[in-house]
């Protein structure tokens, strides 16, 4: 008589070792990726380190640092610490705690001085 | 049964009911890892604080009976009203939820234990060590006195200058570090613990309330945590945060207090508000009126409590923009709690009630707590908040709501799970003296205060003159106070009979709704002989009576339990690691070297804490029910919490910028092609990193140890990177206590390097053990939350290289 198939809370079906497969560290992206993403990153803070210099730059310097900045994050947190390929339940905890941090981060810096958001 | 050293206890359940032998002794409750343990520890260790925080309340209403009355000092007074408010809120009421956490989680989720059962005591040492440490003040005669909102520059060594608010500040930081822990651990427990069937709009209100105030917990702390770290460096190292002639800003302290602060009201209510939602369908025979959109209610508030901190603040002057912002905000929460309040109203309505002690609480508590909120609506508009700040008027809102809100469910809860703990009954003789003295004192003391702050009498004076025509109201406040002293005294009379009767309480005394009255009263050390089936919401009692048309629902056969009845053996680490930083506390105020053997003791002990079950096979398995690894999800918690604490530190060095009023400046001193290449140096690091979990996951033990070593060498020349430039730095006459970017500067890629060095050590300890032949392929789960620590330190880094060195 065959066993019953393990569900987890969620009703999805499990594997043996208990794992839904998207969070099996197999799933996660290939060594050629890991490399690819490797070199993405160093190009993106060569090109941070450079535009400090380019005059031509200034006017749009600081968005233009915050974008690659943003990239650069983005691609370490999806792809190595695997959140792209791992569980949803982990997305929502951390992307809703940076969700709030970044915004109270945005007020604390604008509360207490002559900023636009809040001026006195 | 509990052998120490042995990795895990077996216990048999016996025949059903029967209760499987429990260890006995002091050393089994110091070494305890039990949820249910821990629970009667946290409650007890609470309750005595409870105590505490109440004698200094009376001391204080003594004093304020009469005009003119010298029955302390001013100074005493002031020491009195500060521990009185950080003894409640931080002993008293949050370690009272966590006993109920601790003892029902577990059990009203069908689980045997917490995630981290040995976390979980190191939560409750860590907690009792802080407490203990902040009372110990009272012993050498300095007992913190600048309120327990701790205002700079109140606080700042220039006013403050003894050891008094040292004790508070060190003691508020290990409170808040044995908080954090409990809240990944609860988080881990709730998500990932869940037998099959118990989705989350199954969970009991309880728990789900619980969850949401963890939440809070590991995103609020962390705020107060960078301002009382602030705090620590300004009064021991000379650092600028708080000093105003430097360019330092005040506010800065009120806005990462009340980050947190007011999230921490939630914390306070929110279990109370859960414990009521349980308690009003019991005792009325009838299902929680709404109960999913009473679980929305709490999330909600729990959501906007995050963005109202500021109406703590309306009386500093942030502008009509912000004051609207943060006015609108507060009203906004009036909307799910009075949601809340309208449920349970209907759940009452119509209901076969029983009216036990337990329900007199909970009516209690939604006429009380409703009109802490009606006079908290009051102050969210900024015109007449202005007219009751820092009048007794504010005394009265909060009381009404952490008595009334939080003090009375707490009861409630106390007489509803009294059976299930310990096995007897509560008398409800006694019980309903208890509930009509406080209720009567509790509105005698704290009504007339509304109309005493009305009158203009200030928060926080140590006497008054005669004429002002507060007088009477004041004796009648003193009055209600020993009322509520007695009616405390009437409760511990009942406890203490009830404990000395014999177990009369049978498995589900109040013919309730939810798994823990499903197994015997006191429960088993196992919780349940079989992982219990779940059938929907109130799910024992669908399975007791079928759903509302009374059809029963065909029996499931008990869940699948991967680890059987195994219960976790005791371990002695957790209370070693809370002595190191007991020690390590008490050498921070008076000695170097005691401070360093603590830190040792700590360090040791969490190596000692962390291999305790390397090679215990039923540790390998902590796959939980949402498919995720109980570490995995934890370590994601905890990084959750990281995202605010170093989120507040990266603000505060943005608020400051171009702050200094004298140099070096930030453009004249940072070195960006070093800088530029130390973090490509860490960029790199993650690579190989996520390398190393790939070789282990494949089983090439060689690759796993060339990675990780490549790992933890790129860390320590990161480091080195680092050492260089501080030294450079200080070589230029830039420090710590120099100006604000000195001060912002050296904190914040400070922790950042702690982060690195702490993650160094971490992957070294992973390369020794693959070194020795102690990690292979079953470990990949372990390299893998070393790597997702790692690579979070290099994100925390990337937004530092842009903000920092980077953007002009």
């Amino acid at each position: 008589m065959s066993q019953p198939r393990p569900q987890a809370a969620h009703g999805r079906p499990t594997n043996q070792t208990g794992q839904t497969g998207h969070g099996d560290p197999a799933g996660h992206a290939s060594v050629t990726m890991y490399l690819q993403i490797a070199v993405i990153l160093g190009i993106i803070t060569a090109l941070e380190f450079g535009s400090i210099y380019i005059r031509q730059l200034t006017p749009i310097l600081v968005p233009l640092l915050l974008v690659m900045s943003a990239a650069k994050f983005s691609l370490v947190v999806l792809f190595f610490m695997h959140l792209r390929y791992d569980s949803r339940v982990l997305s929502v905890i951390f992307t809703g705690s940076l969700l709030i941090a970044t915004v109270v981060v945005l007020a604390l810096v604008t509360l207490p001085g002559d900023f636009l958001l809040f001026s006195r | 049964m509990a052998t120490r050293g042995a990795a895990f206890q077996h216990a048999v359940p016996t025949a059903a009911g029967a209760h499987a032998p429990a260890a006995t002794g002091v050393w089994s409750w110091i070494t305890t890892v039990d949820h249910k343990r821990i629970g009667i520890l946290y409650g007890i260790s609470a309750f005595v604080f409870f105590l505490i925080g109440g004698i200094e309340a009376l001391i204080i209403r003594l004093q304020l009976a009469t005009p003119g009355a010298h029955v302390v000092s001013a100074e005493t007074f002031n020491a009195l009203f500060t521990m009185h408010g950080t003894t409640m809120v931080f002993l008293a009421v949050m370690p009272f939820n966590a006993a109920f956490m601790n003892y029902m989680l577990p059990l009203m989720i069908g689980a045997r234990d917490v995630a981290f059962p040995r976390l979980n005591a190191l939560s409750f040492w860590i907690f009792l060590i802080g407490g203990l440490f902040v009372n110990a003040s009272f012993l050498v005669g300095t007992p913190p006195d600048g309120g327990w909102f701790g205002y700079t520059s109140l606080t700042l060594r220039q006013f403050s200058p003894g050891p008094a608010v040292d004790f508070w500040v060190i003691s508020l930081q290990v409170l808040g570090a044995s908080s954090v822990i409990a809240a990944v651990n609860f988080i881990v427990t709730i998500l990932n613990m869940r037998p099959p069937g118990m989705t989350l709009m199954r969970m009991p209100v309880f728990v789900w309330m619980s969850l949401v105030v963890q939440f809070l917990i590991v995103l609020a702390f962390p705020a107060v945590t960078v301002g009382l770290i602030f705090l620590t460096f300004d009064r021991f190292f000379g650092t600028r945060f708080y000093d105003v002639l430097a360019g330092g800003d005040l506010h800065l302290w009120q806005h990462l207090f009340w980050i947190f602060g007011h999230p921490e009201v939630y914390i306070l209510v929110l279990p109370a508000l859960g414990i009521v939602s349980e308690v009003l369908p019991v005792f009325a025979r009838k299902p929680l009126f709404g109960a999913p959109v009473v679980i929305y209610s709490g999330v909600l508030i729990g959501f906007f409590g995050f963005g109202v901190w500021s109406h703590h603040m309306f009386a500093v002057g942030m502008g009509p923009v912000a004051d609207a912002a943060f006015s609108v905000g507060t009203m906004l929460i009036a909307i799910p709690t009075g949601v809340k309040i309208f449920n349970w109203l209907a759940t009452l309505w119509g209901g076969t009630l029983r009216p036990t002690v337990a329900l007199h609480f909970a009516v209690g508590l939604i006429a009380l707590f409703t009109l802490g909120g009606l006079s908290g609506i009051m102050h969210a508009s900024p015109p007449i908040d202005l007219q009751q700040t820092d009048t007794y008027f504010v005394v009265a809102h909060f009381h009404y709501v952490l008595i009334g809100g939080a003090l009375f469910g707490l009861f409630s809860g106390a007489y509803y799970w009294w059976p299930k703990i310990t096995g007897r009954f509560l008398s409800e003789g006694l019980g309903r003296l208890h509930f009509w003295l406080l209720f009567v004192a509790f509105n005698l003391t704290f009504f007339p205060q509304h109309y005493l702050g009305a009158i203009g009498m200030p928060r926080r004076i140590y006497t008054y003159q005669t004429g002002m025509g507060w007088d009477g109201w004041n004796m009648v406040s003193t009055i209600g106070a020993f009322g509520i002293g007695l009616a405390v005294f009437v409760f511990l009379v009942n406890a203490a009979r009830s404990l000395r009767g014999p177990r009369t309480a049978p498995n589900d005394p109040w013919d309730a709704r939810t798994l823990e009255w499903r197994t015997s009263s006191p429960p088993p050390p196992y919780d349940f002989e079989t992982i219990p089936p779940v059938y929907g919401r109130d799910t024992f009692w669908r399975e007791k009576y079928g759903d509302r048309r009374g059809r029963k629902p065909v029996p499931l056969p008990p869940a699948p339990d991967p680890h059987g009845t195994h219960l976790p053996a005791p371990s002695t680490w957790p209370i070693v690691m809370g002595l190191g930083i007991g020690l390590g506390a008490v050498g921070a105020l008076t000695s170097l070297a005691l401070l360093i053997v603590g830190a040792l003791i700590l360090v040791l002990g969490a190596f000692s804490f962390a291999l305790e079950h390397h090679r215990n096979p039923m540790h390998e398995h902590q796959v939980g029910s949402i498919g995720l690894d109980h570490r995995k999800l934890g370590i994601w918690t905890f990084l959750a919490s990281e995202c605010m604490f170093f989120g507040s530190l990266i603000a505060t060095y943005m608020a400051y910028r171009g702050k200094s009023v004298v140099g070096p400046y930030p453009h004249e001193i940072l070195n960006l092609p070093l800088t530029t290449v130390s973090t490509f140096d860490l960029l790199m690091s993650s690579l190989l990193m996520v390398l190393a979990l790939d070789a282990i996951t494949r089983g090439d033990l060689a690759k796993t140890r060339l990675w990780l070593a490549g790992t933890a060498l790129f860390g320590l020349i990161f480091l080195g990177f680092q050492v260089y430039e501080f030294a450079s730095f200080v070589h230029e006459g830039l420090t710590l206590q120099q100006n604000l970017f000195g001060s912002t500067f050296f904190v914040l890629t400070g922790f950042h390097g702690g982060h690195v060095t702490i993650g160094v050590a971490w992957l070294l300890t992973l390369w020794i053990m693959a070194l020795r032949g102690r990690l292979d392929r079953r470990d990949a789960v372990k390299v893998e939350i070393a790597g997702l620590y790692w690579h979070f330190v290099d994100i925390v880094w990337i937004v530092i290289f842009t903000l920092i060195y980077l953007v002009p």
